[in-house]
C-alpha cells in the first residue's frame, strides 16, 4: 500500500476561497419505471474541481453524469449547471449542453465523417462558427491530443486510443467549462488507456472543472480534488481524495476499497 | 434444345415492341419508386410518433396496402374507383380512367408502405450512442437528423432498399393485367398473335433480368461511394478496436439477406 | 344493391370456395418449396465447382425474373415442356394450379435455399467442433443440435417467403385458376359492388398473413429459448 502514497498530486488542493459553483445537484431522484436509479443525490461542483465518482457496477455512476447534461432527465430534486436550471425545456437543455462537454465510454465517433469533420460540425452548426475558423480551433485542440496529423483520416482508420483522444478533442472543440467523461477508458484495451489518461491529466492541470466515472484508481489519486462513492443509487461517501482513500469513514467504501486496490 | 423452340427470328422481329413494353416499365417503375419514396417519409413519421392520432391511422394504413397482394390492390384501384359515379363525370376522372395512372397509384400506395419498414429500420440501425454524443455537442434535434441519424441510415438501409427496389421492379409485371403495355403485356400480345409460348416469355425475362441486374449494379456502386469510410486504407497503423458497430437491418425488412453483414469489419478484424 | 339478395349470397358462397382454392394452392406451393428449397440449399453448400456454378446460374436467372412470367411460360408452355422431356407419346395437359404450384415452388425455392446458406454460414462453428469432441454421432449432432439452430436462424426470413408466397398465389388466377382473386373480379363485375369483393379479398390475404405472424412470432420466443438477445 506504501507506494500508491507516493503519487504524484497535480490537482491543487481545495481551494480556501470559494470558487463560483458549477454543478449543484440537491435530492436528486431518477426513476426507470419502478426502479429507483438515483435517490437524494446531493452534489456540489465548484469550477476547477475534479470529481472521480466510482463504485460497483449498477450503482447510479453513469445515470448521475447523463443527468447533468441531462442525455437523462431527472425526475426529482434540482440541478443547476453553471447558473442554468435544467427545467426539462428544451432551451434550457441546450443552453446547458453547450456548457458541458461529454466523453463517451465508446467514443461514439460520427463514422461517416473524417476527424477534421467530427469535430467541426457542432461548432459550425451551433456556434456559428466560419469552416475556417472551425477548422483552425479543431486542429489546435487535435493537436492538443497529439492527433493532428490523423485528421482527414476516418474513425474506422484509427486505434481505440486514438479514437478516445479524437472525441476528448471534438468535445473540446465547443470549448466547454465543465467536462463530463462516463468511463473514458472501459472500452480501452491496456496498452491504450494511458495515451488517454495522460490526456485527461493535462487537461486537470489547465484548470478544467472535470467528473468522470472511472474505474481507474490511480488517476483518481493524482488528479481528482474530491471523490465520490456511490452505491444503490445513493452517494455513500464525498471526501477529498486522500481521505477518500486513506480513511474511508464508511463500511461499504472500506470493503470497495479493499477490493479493487489488491 | 430441339423440343424449346425458341424462335429467335421471332424473338428479334419482337425487339422494337418489347423496348416500347420496358419503356412503359419503367416508367412505372421510377415513378412508383420516387413517389414511394418521397410518401415514405412523413408515413413512417406517423408511425413512429407517439401521438396516438397519427400512429394509429398510419398502422392500419401500412396494415392494409402491405397486406393485400398488388394484384388486388391495382383491380381495387381501376375497377373500384372507376365505377363511382360522381368520378367518372367529375375532373378526377382524368387520373382515375387511365390504366397507367391507376397503376402508378395502386402501386405506390402498396411501395410506400413496405418502404415504411426500410426507413425505420434503418434509423433504427443506427447506433443511439451517436445521436447521443451529436445531442451532448448541443446540435439541435433537428440538426443530429439531418447531418447524423439520415446519413447513416441511408448506410444502414441501403442493402434493404435495394431487395425492395428489385422485389417491386419485378413486381411491376402485375399491371399488364389493367390493360398498362409494360413488358408482360407485350409479351402476352405476341403469344396471342404467334401462339409461340416460349420465345415471348422468354425474351421478356432476359429483359427483366437485364433491369434487375443493371439496379444491382448501381446498387454496389452506391453502397462503395457511401461506405468509402469503411474502407479507406491509406494507413493501416492499427486496426479500429472499438468502433460502434452498425446493428445488423432487422430481418423483417431485410427480406432475404437477413443473415449478410452489410460489410462492416467486424470488432478486431483488420480492414 | 341489396347486400342480402340470393345472388349475392351465391356470389359469397363462390367466394368462399376461391378461397380455398388459394389456401389448396398456397400451402401444396409452401410446402414444395420447402422441402425443394432445404434440400436445394444443403446440396449448394457443397465446395464442387459444377454445383456452385448450376446454382449460381439457376438463382441469377430465377431471381431476376417476375414470377408472372414463370407462371405464364409453364402454364402456356407446360404441354410443350412435358411433352418433350417425357416423349412425344402422351399428351399433357398442364392446369392452371398444376403450372401455378410448380411456378411458385421453382422461384421460391432459391430463395428459401439462400436462407439455408445464411442460417448455416451464421451457425456458430464451435458447434460442430463441440458435438465432435463429445463422440456425438453426425446424424445425432445434425438431428439434435445443427437442424434446431439452423431453423432458429431462418425462421424470421421463412416468414417472410411464407408471406410473399401467400401474396404470389392470386397471379396464378391470371393463368385461368379460380382462386379467391378471380372470384371477387368476376363477382363485382357482375354485382358492381367492387368495393365490397375486393376488400373482402384483401382482408382474408390481410387477416391470413396477420394470424400466420403471429403464430410464428410465438415460434421464434419458443425457438429462442435460452438466447440471451444481444444488448441494444
Amino acid at each position: 500500500m506504501t507506494a500508491m502514497i507516493d503519487y504524484q498530486r497535480i490537482a491543487p488542493a481545495p481551494a480556501t476561497a470559494p470558487r463560483p459553483v458549477a454543478v449543484q445537484m440537491t435530492g436528486v431522484d431518477k426513476f426507470y419505471g419502478r426502479f429507483q436509479a438515483l435517490s437524494g443525490i446531493d452534489l456540489e461542483v465548484r469550477k476547477g474541481e475534479k470529481i472521480v465518482i466510482c463504485g460497483p457496477s449498477g450503482s447510479g455512476k453513469s445515470t448521475l453524469i447523463r443527468t447533468i447534461n441531462r442525455l437523462e432527465p431527472h425526475d426529482g430534486g434540482r440541478i443547476v449547471v453553471n447558473g442554468i436550471e435544467l427545467d426539462g425545456s428544451p432551451g434550457k437543455t441546450q443552453d446547458v449542453r453547450l456548457e458541458v462537454g461529454m466523453v463517451f465510454q465508446q467514443f461514439n465517433l460520427f463514422p461517416h465523417l473524417t476527424i477534421l469533420e467530427n469535430c467541426i460540425l457542432a461548432p459550425r452548426l451551433t456556434r456559428g462558427l466560419s469552416k475556417k475558423a472551425a477548422e483552425q480551433r479543431a486542429f489546435r485542440y487535435l493537436e492538443r491530443v497529439q492527433i493532428g496529423s490523423q485528421a482527414h483520416k476516418y474513425p474506422s482508420q484509427l486505434s481505440g486510443g486514438q479514437q478516445q483522444r479524437v472525441a476528448i478533442a471534438r468535445a473540446l472543440c465547443m470549448e466547454p467549462p465543465i467536462m463530463l467523461f462516463d468511463e473514458p477508458t472501459s472500452a480501452l484495451d491496456p496498452e491504450m488507456i494511458k495515451e488517454v489518461l495522460q490526456v485527461m491529466e493535462d487537461l486537470a492541470s489547465d484548470g478544467m472543472t472535470m467528473i468522470c466515472v472511472t474505474h481507474e484508481m490511480g488517476f483518481a489519486r493524482r488528479v481528482a480534488t474530491r471523490c465520490v462513492f456511490m452505491d444503490n443509487g445513493q452517494i455513500v461517501e464525498i471526501a477529498p481524495t486522500e481521505q477518500f482513500f486513506h480513511d474511508p469513514r464508511s463500511e461499504r467504501l472500506r470493503e470497495f476499497l479493499a477490493q479493487i486496490l489488491h | 434444345m430441339s423440343a424449346l423452340p425458341i424462335d429467335l427470328a421471332l424473338a428479334w422481329d419482337s425487339l422494337p415492341a418489347m423496348f416500347r413494353g420496358l419503356t412503359t416499365t419503367l416508367l412505372v417503375t421510377v415513378l412508383v419508386l420516387a413517389f414511394g419514396l418521397v410518401l415514405s417519409i412523413p408515413l413512417t413519421l406517423a408511425r413512429i410518433s407517439p401521438r396516438r392520432i397519427f400512429a394509429w391511422p398510419a398502422l392500419l394504413f401500412i396494415v392494409f396496402f402491405r397486406g393485400a397482394p398488388l394484384l388486388l390492390l391495382l383491380y381495387f384501384v381501376y375497377y373500384g374507383f372507376g365505377q363511382i359515379p360522381a368520378l367518372r363525370d367529375g375532373p378526377l376522372w382524368i387520373i382515375f380512367g387511365s390504366s397507367f395512372a391507376c397503376a402508378v397509384i395502386g402501386l405506390t400506395l402498396n411501395h410506400m408502405s413496405y418502404m415504411v419498414e426500410v426507413v425505420r429500420g434503418s434509423l433504427e440501425a443506427v447506433p443511439a450512442g451517436l445521436t447521443e454524443a451529436s445531442e451532448a455537442l448541443g446540435l439541435t434535434p433537428r440538426e443530429t437528423f439531418t447531418w447524423i441519424r439520415l446519413p447513416l441510415a441511408m448506410r444502414y438501409g441501403l442493402k434493404a432498399y435495394q431487395n425492395e427496389v428489385v422485389m417491386f421492379t419485378k413486381g411491376t409485371a402485375v399491371v399488364s393485367v389493367i390493360t398498362v403495355v409494360d413488358l408482360t403485356a407485350v409479351a402476352n400480345e405476341i403469344f396471342e398473335l404467334t401462339y409461340d409460348p416460349f420465345t415471348p416469355m422468354l425474351t421478356a425475362a432476359a429483359f427483366y433480368w437485364v433491369l434487375v441486374n443493371l439496379i444491382r449494379v448501381v446498387f454496389r456502386a452506391l453502397e462503395r461511394y457511401l461506405n468509402r469510410h469503411l474502407t479507406a486504407h491509406e494507413d493501416r497503423s492499427k486496426p479500429a478496436n472499438s468502433l460502434p458497430q452498425p446493428t445488423p437491418v432487422p430481418s423483417s425488412i431485410a427480406r432475404w439477406k437477413a443473415s449478410r453483414s452489410l460489410g462492416v469489419p467486424a470488432k478486431g478484424q483488420a480492414l | 344493391m341489396n347486400l342480402f339478395t340470393p345472388q349475392f349470397g351465391g356470389y359469397i358462397y363462390q367466394m368462399a370456395q376461391g378461397a380455398l382454392v388459394t389456401l389448396e394452392l398456397f400451402v401444396w406451393s409452401f410446402i414444395l418449396t420447402l422441402i425443394a428449397g432445404t434440400a436445394i440449399g444443403i446440396i449448394t453448400l457443397s465446395r464442387n465447382p459444377v454445383i456452385q456454378l448450376v446454382w449460381r446460374v439457376y438463382s441469377s436467372i430465377i431471381m431476376g425474373v417476375p414470377s408472372l412470367l414463370v407462371i405464364f411460360l409453364l402454364y402456356y408452355g407446360g404441354s410443350a415442356m412435358l411433352t418433350a422431356v417425357f416423349g412425344a407419346s402422351r399428351s399433357f395437359d398442364v392446369t392452371p394450379f398444376g403450372a401455378g404450384m410448380a411456378a411458385l415452388t421453382i422461384v421460391y425455392a432459391a430463395y428459401v435455399a439462400e436462407l439455408v446458406h445464411g442460417a448455416a454460414k451464421n451457425l456458430p462453428r464451435g458447434q460442430f467442433e463441440a458435438c465432435s469432441a463429445l463422440a456425438v454421432k453426425p446424424t445425432a449432432a445434425w438431428r439434435h443440435v445443427i437442424l434446431p439452430q439452423l431453423a432458429r436462424l431462418a425462421l424470421p426470413g421463412l416468414v417472410n417467403i411464407w408471406i410473399i408466397v401467400l401474396k404470389d398465389t392470386p397471379l396464378v388466377s391470371l393463368a385461368g385458376l379460380n382462386d379467391l382473386v378471380a372470384v371477387s373480379k368476376i363477382a363485382a363485375g357482375a354485382t358492381k359492388e367492387p368495393f365490397i369483393f375486393f376488400i373482402a379479398a384483401c382482408l382474408f390475404f390481410i387477416l391470413f398473413s396477420a394470424l400466420t405472424s403471429q403464430l410464428a412470432a410465438r415460434l421464434e420466443v419458443r425457438l429462442n429459448r435460452g438466447i440471451a438477445k444481444a444488448k441494444a
